[in-house]
């Protein structure tokens, strides 16, 4: 457990000095900034009487703090689930290149480490990555309302938590790819690809229900099957940040459908690795 | 003497997905003595770096039998008391000298202090623990992988052209922390181009080619498994000794044992007394260059 915990580690040290990463950190840190010194809220009793950005008025009718925060919340977990999506599978794209990298693979197999380590502490550092991206996003802006409203709503951050969940399953297409075509590009096309898919699988009954019947129809349900549902997950994550009621059996079929597709990939990717020469 | 590492009837054959399959390894046998230091020589493409693979279980063998110190190397309690610097080590540039074997210390299950991973680095001659790896030179890096392979003092150093990338006075350097590696009693297998570090490092050399060993044994033997002897006798030789071959080292035979007791024979008949033989030596690549030639 330590050696996958060290892989995991060395990932997010070498992530750390990424242009990538440090400009995903400072781009969080400009929103949040932004908003803190320019969001003015006039609160009272938990209730937003007036709001200004940037000085202009935003409204002036007395709304409750918790129904700005829901649309707000809303908003900012579509824009972080599509938008983290799409930037982490191209940020992340060349992690799994670079541990299969030659010279650098075998120094890493001639070590007394199991390939499956090597490859979970990849996975590992990967998602870890991408969850310090949620909680400082996420957290961050969850604590500068609650610091300027008084109300303290923890919904954005399970709401990105579930928007999370896609992700790991995006990137066990990505990881396991290399260990068939070790490449960075086909790694972060086939990632913004699923992703697509996974909103089409979304959408795949009623996609299905404009063809024509016949085996074409069949071909694109069966072909749909396995992908997650991403684009369900998507809503999931901003209805949930939104404090909407949500049928939480299908969100736990969705969260559940995700770490089955993620652990089957993984499962290939362990098989190829293990009867790889390098 | 135990070996450190025997192969027996080693087969690869690399499966082209498309084009034809490929033998990197034909039947290989070969067996290192622990503590010795065994040079690895042969042209490129001789099979030497997926013999090295397959010692480190990096790569699988089509068939044959692989015992490194005296287990399976895909064992990791094996791989643990081996050290390995490939040929082109790719580190990770973010990391810094230290924290790189740091990582590579907790990989191999070790626990070394700060003052151990400062010390190692300046023994393979690195004082810039605290800088990036992605601003090494290439010298530097080849350092930094040698420090990692010896981390831990292995009992079995597998060594890729170690030296590649190193300045003259480096490779001195290299060469001085290996021999001292092997006093330690650590077994050493080198591949390497530069033959006479090879040689001056090396006590036993095999020479691979086409995936088959064509020569293997001590230093001596094979620089002496020459067909060329360097006769003396007594006093002046005016005229020419038959068999022999008056050369700038003296009277030269070439040929088999037999032959050279034979033309003694007729040497000492001629009323010559032989006063010394001496078997010509060879550096390492006359040894290369006739195996390849001769095939042994």
């Amino acid at each position: 457990m330590r050696q996958l915990l060290r892989v995991a580690l060395d990932l997010l040290l070498e992530a750390a000095r990424r242009k990538w990463f440090l400009a995903l950190f400072g781009a969080i840190t400009f929103v949040l900034l932004l908003l803190g010194f320019s969001l003015q809220l006039d609160v009272i009793d938990g209730a937003i009487a007036g709001s200004k950005l940037f000085g202009s008025l935003l409204f002036d009718d007395i709304v409750s703090a918790n129904q700005v925060m829901a649309g707000l919340y809303k908003v900012t977990a579509y824009v972080s689930f599509y938008g983290g999506a799409f930037f982490l599978a191209i940020a992340c794209s060349d992690f799994a290149p670079e541990l299969l990298a030659p010279g650098r693979i075998e120094h890493l197999l001639s070590l007394p480490v199991s390939r499956w380590q090597l490859l979970f502490g990849t996975y590992v550092g990967v998602v870890t990555l991408a969850a310090l991206g949620v909680l400082y996003g996420a957290g961050g802006l969850t604590v500068l309302l609650g610091l300027k409203t008084g109300v303290w709503n923890f919904k954005l951050l399970l709401g990105s938590g579930v928007g999370w969940v896609g992700f790991c399953a995006l990137y066990a297409v990505m990881l396991t790819a290399n260990f068939f075509v070790r490449s960075a590009a086909l790694s972060g096309a086939l990632g913004v690809v699923t992703l697509i898919l996974g909103v089409v699988a979304s959408f795949r009954e009623s996609i299905a229900v404009a063809m024509e019947a016949g085996p074409g129809r069949e071909l694109f349900g069966w072909a749909m099957l396995p992908i997650p549902r991403l684009g369900t997950l998507a809503t999931v994550s901003a209805h949930l940040a939104a404090s909407e009621p949500l049928d939480g059996e299908m969100v736990g079929r969705l969260l559940v459908g995700c770490l089955i597709f993620s652990a089957a990939l993984l499962s290939v990717a362990a098989w190829r690795f293990e009867r790889k020469d390098f | 003497m135990t070996s450190a590492l025997a192969v027996s009837q080693l087969f690869k054959t690399y499966q082209g997905l498309f084009g034809p399959a490929q033998a990197a390894l034909r039947g290989l046998t070969l067996s290192v003595p622990k503590g010795s230091a065994f040079g690895l020589i042969g042209p490129n493409g001789a099979g030497k770096t997926t013999f090295i693979k397959v010692l480190l279980g990096v790569v699988r063998p089509t068939s044959g039998e692989v015992t490194v110190l005296g287990g399976d190397p895909q064992d990791t309690a094996v791989r643990a008391r081996i050290g390995y610097l490939p040929e082109r080590m790719h580190l990770p540039a973010a990391l810094r000298g230290r924290d790189f074997l740091r990582s590579v210390a907790t990989l191999k299950r070790l626990t070394p202090t700060d003052a151990q991973l400062v010390g190692l680095l300046e023994r393979v001659g690195l004082r810039t623990g605290e800088q990036r790896v992605g601003t090494f030179s290439k010298g530097m890096r080849q350092r930094l992988g040698l420090a990692a392979a010896m981390l831990g003092e292995p009992e079995l150093l597998i060594l890729d052209e170690p030296t590649d990338g190193i300045d003259p006075v480096g490779r001195v350097e290299v060469r001085t922390l290996l021999l001292e590696e092997k006093k330690r009693g650590a077994t050493i297998l080198l591949n390497s181009h530069l033959l006479a570090e090879t040689e001056r490092i090396c006590d036993r050399i095999g020479v691979l080619d086409h995936g088959q060993l064509k020569l293997e044994g001590t230093l001596d033997d094979v620089r002496k498994a020459a067909s060329s002897w360097v006769v003396r006798f007594q006093g002046e030789v005016a005229a020419d000794v038959a068999g022999f071959v008056r050369t700038d080292a003296g009277w030269t035979f070439e040929g088999d044992v037999e032959g050279l007791n034979d033309a003694l024979d007729a040497a000492r008949q001629a009323g010559l007394r032989v006063v010394a033989v001496t078997p010509q030596t060879r550096d390492l690549e006359a040894v290369l260059t006739e195996s390849l030639r001769t095939g042994s």
